[in-house]
């Protein structure tokens, strides 16, 4: 069984990770996915790919940290996280989010509430690389 | 010695990823902060947050110990 959260290069597939969510337990009644993908534009310029680049150790620690604090203030029943580091084509997956409770308002507020963490938290940054050059990019709210 | 680790932005502008201070008694984040400042002008512009011991770190008065892994991070932007 693959762990609730990692870091990984290799591309992860959602039917994996919800099937092993749900696996943990037969209250779930709701579960809210959420995946972040490489767009192939960016203000404007063309984006080929996109680079990451982690504080690997650190990150790990801090995304463990967020899956137990959303389990812990939603009242969750399970979550997981992971997240790519490597470089990614426009339209590969980057991120997956996927948080499971007894009630989809729960699951919806948490899956929000992790990703959004996850960007102001974790020590991870993105380079786009462009026909133009590559810029290591400026957080958006 | 203080192991000092670059990611991201700030590896690019310092052009490297890791470096090494000598520690010595006393000595604070803030001290680092200095010593690196004065070898790589401008560096600390971009450089939004600190981790000792891969935790962040607010205070830059907290005192350091030998075989400390402090980390100069700009803002993060994964997802």
């Amino acid at each position: 069984m693959l762990a609730a959260v990692r870091i990984q290069a290799e591309d992860f597939s959602q039917n994996e990770e919800v099937d092993a969510l749900k696996a943990g337990s037969k209250c779930m009644g709701g579960i809210a996915t959420f995946i972040g993908c490489a767009r192939d534009f960016s203000e404007g310029r063309e984006v080929s790919q996109i680079g990451f680049e982690a504080y690997g150790s650190m990150a790990l620690a801090e995304m463990k940290k967020l899956r137990s604090e959303a389990i812990e203030r939603f009242g969750l029943l399970d979550a997981r996280i992971v997240h790519r580091v490597t470089t990614v084509q426009a339209g590969d997956n980057i991120v997956f989010i996927a948080a499971g409770a007894e009630h989809r308002a729960a699951a919806f507020d948490a899956c929000r509430w992790m990703i959004d963490e996850l960007k102001q938290r974790v020590p991870i940054w993105k380079k786009e690389i462009t026909p133009q050059g590559e810029a290591w990019v400026t957080p958006h709210p | 010695m203080i192991k000092v680790l670059f990611f991201g932005p700030v590896a690019d502008r310092v052009q490297m990823r890791e470096t090494q201070v000598e520690f010595t008694p006393g000595m604070t984040l803030h001290d680092i902060i200095a010593h690196l400042g004065m070898q790589y002008p401008g560096v600390f512009s971009i450089v939004s947050f600190f981790a000792v011991n891969q935790n962040q770190v607010h205070d830059k008065q907290m005192a350091l110990q030998d075989n400390d892994e402090v980390a100069f991070m700009a803002k993060f932007s994964g997802g």
